[in-house]
């Protein structure tokens, strides 16, 4: 299995039968523990652990890659969409070779305006009707949805393994 | 701002002036905190008029274009400005003059600027994986317009009536041009300084909304702050993301707790691979 289909937990996390809060719970695994993910529902993941364990969990209790330390260096992407993570199609094949056009604090500070580029956009389609024609090529529908409120984790307990997840 | 809070106090102190014998409160035990929350609603307001916002954010994107240009490939800039007015017009500023673009470099990043200019290098378009993914990015960087974040940083960094003053009619030409470039320097200034970190966890909040609003999966841009997660902080190209944004796993975890399960019946809605792994793939593969 590829690497990119590893994972680790972030906090303890109970594992569950199907992907819903208030679904069976099939154990426990501690935090750091090694996974496989399967598959991606909604913010949920399927994975197997290597005790054989397999169930769901939310998706932002793990941390994608295998262990704290994935050591991909500076190097960057060397096979873009080759990342064939939780059941997605998402693969070309295209290999690209690494960037080095970067933008930095220094280049920001260093550029000079480009007035003439910002023009070019408003040549970039744009509108209702294009975007309405572009949306009902993919059959996506519009929905009603109201802004989320703003909300604290519940779990108080999780605080020092996310805090000290990244330095 | 200080004007203000300080014009405040003044009122507070007027109108609280009856109750100071009987109470014996002295401006020590004024509620600051209150104060401060006024003043902040206060600064929501609109900052600048849409002309005035239309100026700054169109000088602030020639200063970004300046430091990286866009990429030369119309069909994959047409392809991101569709997708952008997609989510747009279901926001609550469909009408403004909506540019996005995608920058020729490598560094993992999106933009916006005020007006309605939204960008995403193209580092970070090809480590997404579908439409969904895009969606949710943009939508977190057409947040930032819709709350106007960037004007209300350079209202505030700048300490003085900058922006109404741009605004006003009473400032000659030559006064309005210098007081516009300051507005623009300052707004170039927060692609290296960062916003505030609460104003990027409401983009995150509104993001998966409004991506759900146009009919994907919301958890496109959970995905990417996952992907962004599992990258190597020390990264090159990672640098000026992590330095002006909070943890990818600490906005995972607020983003979390906002969506609880109430978007769950939207995640059967479509991320639309296949289109942007063609678009996205013909330009990748040049």
């Amino acid at each position: 299995m590829a690497a990119e289909d590893a994972a680790t937990t972030l906090i303890a996390t109970d594992i569950r039968q199907e992907p819903f809060i208030d679904a069976q719970v099939i154990t426990n695994l501690p935090v750091n523990t090694s996974l496989n993910v399967l598959k991606r529902q909604g913010g949920w993941i399927q994975v197997k652990a290597n005790s054989g364990e397999q169930g769901w969990l939310k998706m932002t209790s793990v941390r994608l890659g295998a262990g704290a330390g994935n050591n991909k260096g500076d190097s960057g992407f060397s096979s873009l969409f080759n990342v064939a993570r939780s059941g997605r199609s998402g693969n070309t094949g295209v290999t690209v070779t690494t960037g080095v056009r970067g933008l930095s604090q220094e280049d920001l500070k260093n550029a000079s305006p480009a007035p003439d580029a910002v023009k070019k956009m408003d040549a970039f389609p744009k509108g209702a009707k294009e975007a309405e024609s572009f949306a009902s090529a993919a059959k996506l529908q519009a929905q009603q949805v109201d802004y989320l409120v703003e909300s604290k984790p519940i779990a108080e307990a999780t605080k020092s393994f996310f805090g000290g997840s990244r330095k | 701002m200080k004007r203000l809070i300080i014009s405040i106090l003044g009122i507070a102190t007027i109108s609280l002036g009856l109750h100071v014998h009987a109470f014996d409160l002295s401006l020590d035990n004024l509620n600051v905190d209150k104060l401060m929350s006024i003043a902040k609603k206060t600064q929501d307001l609109k900052p600048v008029d849409d002309k005035g916002e239309f100026e700054i954010g169109s000088g602030v994107a020639a200063n970004l274009l300046g430091a990286a240009p866009l990429v030369q490939d119309e069909k994959l800039q047409a392809y991101v400005n569709r997708l952008g007015w997609w989510l747009a017009i279901h926001t609550e500023r469909p009408d403004i003059p909506w540019h996005f673009g995608v920058l020729d470099s490598d560094s993992v990043n999106a933009f916006a600027a005020p007006g309605g200019y939204v960008f995403v290098t193209r580092g970070l378009l090809l480590r997404m994986r579908n439409e969904a993914e895009l969606a949710g990015v943009l939508s977190h960087e057409i947040s930032h317009v819709l709350k106007r974040h960037h004007l209300q940083a350079i209202q505030k960094s700048a300490q003085t009536g900058l922006l109404a003053d741009i605004a006003s009619i009473a400032v000659s030409d030559s006064q309005h041009a210098e007081l516009a470039q300051k507005a623009i320097g300052a707004g170039t200034e927060l692609y290296s300084r960062g916003l505030d970190k609460d104003d990027e966890f409401e983009a995150d909040r509104m993001g998966v909304v409004i991506a759900a609003r146009a009919g994907y999966d919301p958890y496109g841009l959970p995905s990417v702050l996952q992907t962004l997660e599992a990258m190597n902080a020390q990264d090159s190209s990672l640098a000026l993301m992590f330095k002006t944004h909070p943890a990818p796993q600490k906005r995972l975890e607020l983003l979390d707790a906002a969506m609880g399960s109430s978007l769950d019946k939207y995640t059967s809605q479509p991320v639309v691979a296949d289109r942007f792994v063609k678009v996205v793939g013909d330009y990748a593969k040049k």
